[in-house]
């Protein structure tokens, strides 16, 4: 667990946070300039606040009443950065083991190889980074960082170099990276799809202040689409299914959705999304509509601001559906209310794991 | 020709000394200069540049000033050899150090300043020192612009003659480079052989320039080239 209670001004800006994160992966989350990265800066090491305290589980890294500081190279935290920051002189092979080497062979418990091997980059170990792909990249910039065993590790907005298809597959590599090795993790995005998706628990930011810590669903109506945050998609892993000539169904969690026509062979594992406000709520199955997706489900939990609402529809996946106050009241939906699901196909994305 | 190889070999040597002086003391002050934020930093700058702006006379100058019996360096030397260190060859090597200086500062200054901080951030996250951060992340990628930095120096340093002649004088045999030999034999009539040096200058000049400039001007390395990207579009 790590606690902090951190205050710095820099200029205009102001930073005034305090939180607790537990072993999970904890989502910091908010709008540029919010104070998402100068928060991780503060909990690696790398930026020195002007007074509060930083402690992670026993170990107190700052404080400035006590006058302790403790380095970023002695605090074992990995960051994974944007770009990646791999070191462009040095392979894969030896990007990963950089920080692995410096840690006393008798403390070594992690074997890169087949840590590589995890993060399937087995056949990419003598490449240099500029010939790797951004995906690629991150997968070594984690790599990397799990090879020294952090107590913490920390991604800076790790997709956002990422072209949109490709980022859920860097997730499912974080989520099984999180299962494998148990390390605390601080996911830092402005995609609230992506904090959805991966995290168990979400700090909010506004302008260097902590403006909701809750279970990520629940900050939805408070996100602010305007300020260059992205609309929220529904991420669901899924096999391809039988098609048709112009549709492709894709099995999700024992829920089969149609998409347009993939050009995939039947059981290729496949990432689905879906935007929250391209469903449809029905509170009766519809009939002779042109949707092509109508899937019954119950209401589990719904969270409302100021006239915006999300619904959480638990239809052996959990979808959640955005819509407004009114629309909710008019149709009476209440929790544990059976509701039909009614979207496109092509609302539907498909895209390779 | 026999007259020429010592005063080549001396000349070589002083540069070369030269060169490994201002190699650490250069990357240090570049590295401070580029890295670190501190008071008397505007100053620091200044006077690395300084012998730049001067002429080399006046380099030469104080520099005979503070290697004489009344200068710190003067005393140390006289303390540890009981005499000064004026007149001598290592006084070539301190006024080849001094002006060749702020031309290799600066090329270690633009070497230093394209690694990217935050991969410095990245290798002490990992768990590396300082000095580790420095030797295995930033020098080796600076290290084109670091050898081009040592190349010009080496040049500066084998070209040098106004501050050499004031404080080391140019004493055949002793302290008699490549430059001040070649001001004797104009000064003396004695073309044939002043030609013969400036011959040496220049070819010792053109091919440490070639190489500076070649350093310099080639593609970082055969990975970077789009080719190779295209030919693994996997993710």
């Amino acid at each position: 667990m790590i606690s902090f209670d951190i205050h710095m001004k820099r200029s205009e800006f102001l930073l005034d946070v305090a939180g607790e994160f537990g072993d999970g992966i904890t989502a910091v989350f908010g709008s540029s300039g919010a104070g998402k990265s100068s928060l991780l800066d503060c909990l690696a090491g790398s930026i020195r606040p002007d007074s509060g305290h930083v402690q992670m589980g026993e170990t107190i890294w700052y404080s400035s009443l006590n006058r302790v500081w403790v380095t970023p190279e002695n605090r074992r935290v990995g960051t994974v950065y944007q770009d990646g920051a791999l070191f462009p002189h040095l392979d894969v092979r030896s990007n990963i083991e950089f920080g692995w080497k410096l840690i006393p062979e008798h403390k070594r418990h992690i074997d890169p190889l087949e840590l590589a091997d995890f993060m399937g980059l087995s056949n990419l170990m003598s490449r240099k980074p500029s010939t790797l792909s951004g995906g690629e990249r991150q997968r070594v910039a984690i790599a990397r960082s799990i090879a020294i065993m952090p107590s913490l590790l920390l991604l800076d907005e790790p997709l956002a170099s990422i072209d949109s298809p490709r980022r859920g597959s860097i997730l499912n590599y974080l989520k099984r990276v999180h299962a494998e090795f148990e390390m605390p993790m601080i996911y830092v995005s402005h995609s609230i799809s992506e904090v959805v998706s991966v995290a168990s628990n979400a700090m909010m930011l506004e302008a260097g202040k902590v403006v909701g810590f809750d279970h990520p669903t629940a900050l939805l109506p408070y996100v602010n689409n305007s300020e260059g945050i992205d609309k929220f998609e529904n991420i669901f892993d899924g096999v391809i299914g039988p098609s048709t000539d112009y549709l492709t169904t894709v099995e999700v969690n024992g829920v089969e959705i149609w998409a347009g026509r993939q050009r995939k062979s039947m059981g290729e594992r496949v990432l689905v999304s879906l935007g929250a406000n391209q469903i449809i709520l029905a509170a009766q199955r519809p009939a002779n509509i042109s949707a092509r997706n109508i899937i019954e489900g119950k209401v589990v939990e719904t969270w409302s601001n100021l006239g915006k609402v999300f619904v959480e529809v638990d239809a052996g996946p959990k979808f959640i559906v955005e819509l407004t106050e009114t629309a909710l009241k008019d149709l009476g939906i209440l929790m544990g209310c059976d509701v039909f699901l009614v979207f496109k196909s092509s609302s539907v994305g498909v895209f390779d794991t | 020709m026999m007259f020429d190889i010592p005063v080549i070999a001396l000349s070589l040597q002083v540069a070369f000394v030269a060169t490994g002086l201002t190699l650490p003391v250069g990357l240090i002050v570049a590295w401070l200069l580029v890295r670190k934020d501190f008071r008397g930093k505007f100053f620091l700058d200044i006077v690395v540049s300084l012998p730049l702006a001067l002429p080399p006379v006046v380099v030469g100058y104080v520099l005979l000033w503070l290697v004489g019996t009344h200068g710190w360096l003067g005393q140390i030397s006289q303390g540890l050899f009981g005499s000064t260190l004026a007149f001598t060859w290592f006084a070539a090597v301190l006024a080849s150090s001094v002006v060749s200086f702020p031309l290799v500062v600066r090329s270690f200054t633009i070497a230093l300043a394209g690694v990217d901080p935050k991969l410095e951030v990245a290798a002490k996250g990992l768990g590396a020192g300082s000095l580790r951060t420095f030797f295995t992340v930033t020098l080796p990628l600076a290290q084109r612009g670091v050898i081009a930095g040592v190349l010009l120096g080496f040049v500066r340093a084998l070209s040098e003659f106004g501050a050499t002649i004031i404080v080391a004088g140019n004493i055949p045999g002793r302290t008699q480079t490549v430059p001040t030999a070649i001001f004797t034999r104009i000064s003396s009539g004695d073309t044939n052989s002043a030609w013969r040096l400036a011959l040496v200058s220049l070819l010792l000049g053109v091919i440490a320039l070639a190489v500076h400039n070649w350093l310099l001007n080639r593609p970082r390395s055969p990975n970077t080239t789009g080719l190779n990207r295209l030919n693994n579009p996997s993710s």
